[in-house]
């Protein structure tokens, strides 16, 4: 395990090998450090899962590379920390993120910023590997502005499109509310506990807390404020599907598989402090419940193909939420691996059809592919039934285990297992959608699919991963506590396979037997337009901040708080034109004046004689 | 008198013979380097003497003089401000159409004068040097009357001064009276009057306040300081240079022995008119500064708000005596000789530039235009001077407005400190306006050649003024060691 600082260190360097080498390198030479970085990091994290499994190993290693700040009390170092929680991260990140790495330097090809794409891509699995391995909560920070600066840095990659900086300044601004609030909560974290070392805060959470004081509970909303930023859900969700404007391997990286999983992580991760704050873990629920449900009717009718996942990608990071908050650790992290994996194979499959159809994303104007695109085609159904949860692919295993555990919680079980189920039916009508509106139906346009060894394999690898990760076993047991025991009864497991199918056939009648068209959302303008719109969230932050602000800025045109300095020119200006006068140079004045004055400070000092 | 008493008079001696051996030279053979010479020369050895005696104990000779640690410390400062004056005026009087061994003689006059200031604790010997360097200065001020390169204004230069010194001189020596026929002695101690002195005698009182007059005259305290401007600017840069510093620090010094000594009780009178006088000072000094176009003036105005902040020290020790006394006088003692570090420095730019043109000393700022590429060490000297006085960190302007600050903060004069930090703002704008000007683009030639002795003396004076800024402690180490 002493090569865990590779892991971290590998994409580091070749983040400043490309950087130092911009415009010198060949394309090949680029592909080479960019990929090789990451592959070579994902081959250490198998040599370090080797040893990690061996028998007889500590469940646990900690590693101070040196010390970092050191001021009175507070000392944090570069120090690495690795258990179980952090090795499924280190796979995910490591694994699907070589395979997108992969993926992206055939899909980046022909873009005249080859190197930096693949600069910044380094700078963010270093970043993101940081976050996931770091010790303590600052460097977990720094991994976490990391990813945030890098994402800002991608979404924007094509930044002669105003649109895109738009986009990308949006996705930062908008994190940063929730990066402001984590900061603070690290701060009362460390103020409550004297450290920020994560293992100690373990221990020490449970001991100094008491289960539901205002201490845990106010710590625990500032993280999750963070989180929630991070992760895009309610209610500051609003810059994911504009991220969708960054290039699809960076969607597929970043926006679905690892950066914006960092929230959950950040909750796991931190359950000591959650764990003594029964009603924030209870709001972690019903914000990934609500998230999941409004980004599913989103979803239903958005028209670009990358907005549909970035929507689908929303409510699947919705359903971890809400199995942290309903005490499913373990399958909160399992439905994020196995998310990371199907979610990057749709991206990569959307990916694959955008540059056949050369850069169209619009699926009104696709259909019909399934023939032309047969790889992508096989790929995307079965992303889509993994999304879906048909047994027995991956995402029935986690999504199952997830709902399982909503129903046995006290007093609101039941009712989170049907918001739960419901989603699950939505997803199901929005995904299957998306797949018949997209490869079945008449043929509309003629593709030019991209072909090799980076295309088509490293779908094939993620499609397999995908099919076969159920039956995973993530070492996550011995960190996170246990999930509620016992079994829902039977007929729940039949209504969460039978709904998903349900709407399964409802897309199929609608959209591509043409039956059922009142179902279409068509006929429902007013609702369309607002689930269109993701529930009007963006206007109303409009309205609320933006709104507001600009018109501030309007009126303070002239900055207002600059007059008083010009104020005091001009005032100063003034004596001194008027000061200046009486020094006219005349003997008579200056003797004048000195003698009046002569004739004050007496005054003054007979003033004080007798008191 | 005898031996001992003798010794400790001879830096007075000294400086006394330097005028006797000029005129006995000038009689025989005027030679403008020898004169210079014997004139340096002779301070060099008075400053260097009065130094070397720090520590011996402190002499009273005759009822008139004092000379302890202090007045030796602060003479010797004085000896090398005239010293310095001495120097910079060689080049300066070389290229004027006028007689220069005189100059001389009237320059040690001044400095004796000064010193007799410095080490007197009588109204006597007060009056005595007070109007030794008085009298000299007004033959100094108007001393190019005859030189056809400026002539309207150091003459007038010259009488003003004249007149309004008189003027001042004259409710001095009324002060004096009054206080006399209080007290029956005129000696500055009144502790020797049986029973102590009726600190709230009406006698005691105006005697003070008609003394403040002809004080705060000398210190050019607003509203006593109209004649600055003007003088500054009429004067040879050389003379100026001594009028700023030398001047400044023997009268101060007398004034730190006359009021603070005395326990600060008198003060408690006074304050009331002190504080006026450092809030007009500070404010006017700075804004009168503020758009000026002629150097020698701006440094007038910028005299007159230093000499404002200084009047911080004498409020500190009013409230309760003897409690901030020793910290007022050490931050007096420390901003005067920075002061007159960064003064010096910059009249010795102004004199050798004025040595060059005459127009650098009588006309605007734009003839600096482009000075930094053409002279630079005239003008890094003179960007170090403005910075020193505008306070910069390690500069000695940081220090002695440290102290200052220190001695507010200590004796809480909050109204005072407030000011002296929207002074010293203020001071920015002008101080840093002339480095500005020296590094536009140059408009007019200025290719000419410095002398090694002009060098030579900036290099000292801007390694003084970079040395007390840098490594303050050997000069707080002396301070503490005079006052204590």
């Amino acid at each position: 395990m002493h090569q865990l600082w590779l892991i971290p260190g590998l994409p580091l360097v070749g983040f400043f090998l490309l950087v130092l080498g911009h415009g010198r390198f060949t394309r090949s030479l680029a592909r080479l450090i960019g990929v090789g970085s990451i592959a070579i990091a994902a081959l250490i994290t198998l040599w370090v899962a080797l040893d990690f499994y061996s028998p007889g190993a500590a469940q646990t290693y900690q590693v101070e590379l040196w010390p970092w700040l050191t001021a009175g009390e507070l000392e944090v170092s570069f120090g690495l920390y690795l258990d179980g929680l952090s090795l499924s991260m280190l796979f995910v990140v490591t694994g699907v993120g070589s395979l997108i790495h992969w993926y992206a330097s055939g899909y980046m090809w022909q873009d005249p910023d080859y190197q930096r794409f693949f600069a910044y891509m380094n700078l963010f699995v270093a970043a993101m590997l940081m976050l996931v391995l770091a010790d303590n909560l600052v460097l977990l920070f720094l991994g976490w502005e990391g990813v945030g600066v890098c994402s800002f840095l991608l979404i924007g990659f094509w930044y002669q499109d105003p649109a895109n900086g738009y986009a990308a300044r949006k996705a930062f601004i908008v994190t940063r509310v929730g990066d402001t609030a984590f900061a603070i909560g690290l701060f009362l974290l460390y103020r409550e506990l004297g450290t920020l070392d994560l293992p100690s805060i373990m221990v020490l959470a449970p001991e100094k807390f008491v289960v539901g004081a205002n201490q845990p509970t106010l710590i625990a909303t500032l993280l999750l404020a963070g989180a929630v930023g991070k992760s895009a859900q309610l209610p500051l969700h609003i810059w994911l599907p504009d991220a969708m404007a960054g290039p699809t391997p960076v969607s597929a990286l970043i926006h679905a598989a690892t950066m914006v999983t960092a929230g959950v992580y950040l909750i796991a991760r931190t359950h000591g402090v959650f764990l003594q704050a029964p009603d924030v873990l209870l709001a972690v629920a019903f914000i990934g419940l609500f998230t999941l449900l409004i980004s599913g009717f989103t979803a239903l009718n958005q028209t670009d193909i990358k907005r549909v996942l970035a929507y689908s990608t929303m409510s699947q990071i919705g359903y971890m939420f809400f199995a942290l908050g309903v005490g499913a650790w373990s399958e909160s992290i399992f439905h994020l691996m196995t998310h990371a994996l199907f979610k990057a194979l749709l991206f990569m499959t959307a990916g694959s059809i955008i540059l056949a159809l050369h850069h169209e994303q619009d699926i009104r104007l696709m259909g019909g592919l399934r023939r032309q695109l047969p790889v992508p085609f096989w790929c995307f159904v079965i992303g889509s039934a993994c999304l879906v949860a048909l047994p027995p692919t991956s995402g029935f295993f986690s999504k199952e285990a997830i709902l399982n555990a909503s129903w046995q919680l006290p007093v609101y079980g039941p009712w989170f297992w049907a918001g739960g189920v419901l989603g699950a039916f939505i997803t199901a009508i929005y995904s299957f959608r998306l797949l018949f509106l997209v490869f079945f139906g008449a043929e509309k346009v003629q593709p030019h699919e991209p072909k090799g060894w980076q295309f088509h394999p490293p779908l094939i690898i993620l499609a397999t991963l995908s099919l076969v990760a159920g039956w995973f076993v993530l070492p996550t047991g011995d960190v996170l506590p246990s999930s509620p025991a016992g079994h829902p009864p039977m007929w729940t497991i039949v209504v969460a396979i039978g709904l998903p199918l349900l709407g399964i056939g409802i897309a199929y009648q609608v959209y591509v037997r043409h039956k059922w068209q009142g179902l279409r959302l068509a006929h429902w303008q007013r609702l369309r337009q607002f689930w269109f719109q993701g529930f009007g969230f963006d206007g109303l932050y409009r309205r609320l901040f933006l709104t507001p602000f600009t018109s501030l800025a309007q009126v303070n045109r002239n900055d207002i708080i600059d007059g008083l300095p010009t104020l005091l020119i001009q005032l100063s200006r003034f004596l001194h034109r008027l000061f200046s006068q009486l020094q006219n140079g005349q003997l008579r004045a200056y003797i004048a004046t000195l003698a009046s004055a002569a004739i004050i400070i007496l005054a003054l000092a007979i003033s004080t004689v007798g008191k | 008198m005898n031996w001992v008493e003798l010794a400790s008079l001879i830096p007075l001696l000294l400086v006394a013979s330097i005028s006797v051996i000029l005129l006995l030279l000038i009689a025989f053979a005027r030679s403008h380097k020898l004169t210079c010479w014997v004139t340096c020369i002779g301070f060099a050895l008075a400053a260097f003497w009065a130094f070397s005696q720090m520590g011996d104990t402190p002499q009273q000779v005759t009822p008139l003089l004092i000379i302890d640690d202090f007045s030796r410390l602060l003479g010797a400062v004085v000896l090398l401000v005239s010293l310095a004056c001495a120097w910079m005026a060689y080049a300066y009087l070389e290229t004027a159409d006028e007689i220069c061994e005189e100059y001389y003689i009237l320059l040690s006059l001044a400095a004796l004068g000064a010193c007799v200031l410095v080490s007197s604790n009588h109204f006597a010997s007060m009056f005595i040097g007070l109007e030794l360097m008085s009298v000299s200065l007004f033959a100094m001020v108007g001393y190019m009357a005859h030189s056809k390169q400026q002539v309207s204004m150091t003459l007038e230069a010259g009488v003003k001064y004249m007149v309004l010194s008189g003027v001042s001189s004259s409710f001095l020596l009324f002060g004096v009276a009054l206080i006399y026929a209080y007290a029956g002695t005129l000696t500055i101690d009144l502790k020797v009057i049986s029973g102590g002195p009726h600190l709230q005698s009406g006698y005691l009182v105006v005697g003070a306040a008609l003394m403040l007059v002809g004080v705060a005259f000398k210190m050019s305290w607003v509203p006593f300081h109209m004649w600055t401007p003007d003088v500054y600017q009429g004067a040879p840069a050389p003379v100026t240079g001594f009028l700023a510093a030398a001047v400044k620090v023997a009268v101060f010094a007398f004034v730190m022995r006359w009021l603070m000594m005395a326990q600060g009780e008198y003060l408690n009178g006074l304050l009331l008119g002190l504080t006026l006088m450092a809030v007009l000072s500070m404010i006017m000094g700075n804004l009168l500064a503020l758009r000026q176009s002629n150097l020698k003036r701006l440094l007038g105005y910028s005299s007159i708000a230093h000499m404002g902040y200084l009047i911080v020290t004498l409020a500190a020790t009013a409230p309760d005596g003897a409690a901030a006394l020793s910290t007022a006088l050490e931050g007096a003692a420390i901003y005067l000789i920075t002061y007159a570090c960064m003064t010096m420095l910059a009249f010795a730019v102004i004199s050798q530039l004025a040595a060059k043109d005459r127009r650098f000393e009588s006309g605007t700022l734009m003839d600096y235009e482009g000075l930094l590429f053409q002279q630079p060490l005239l003008a890094g000297s003179l960007i170090l001077a403005m910075l020193a006085l505008a306070g910069m960190p390690l500069t000695a302007g940081f220090i002695g407005k440290y102290y200052l600050v220190l001695v507010a903060v200590d004796s809480q004069l909050w109204m005072l400190l407030g000011l002296l930090v929207l002074g010293s703002s203020l001071g920015l704008y002008y101080y840093l306006r002339v480095i500005l000007v020296l590094c536009k683009p140059p408009v007019s030639d200025h290719h000419w050649v410095l002398g090694t002795n002009e060098k030579l003396l900036l290099m000292l004076l801007m390694l003084a003024t970079l040395w007390l800024g840098i490594y303050p402690t050997p000069l707080i180490e002396w301070v503490q060691f005079a006052i204590a």
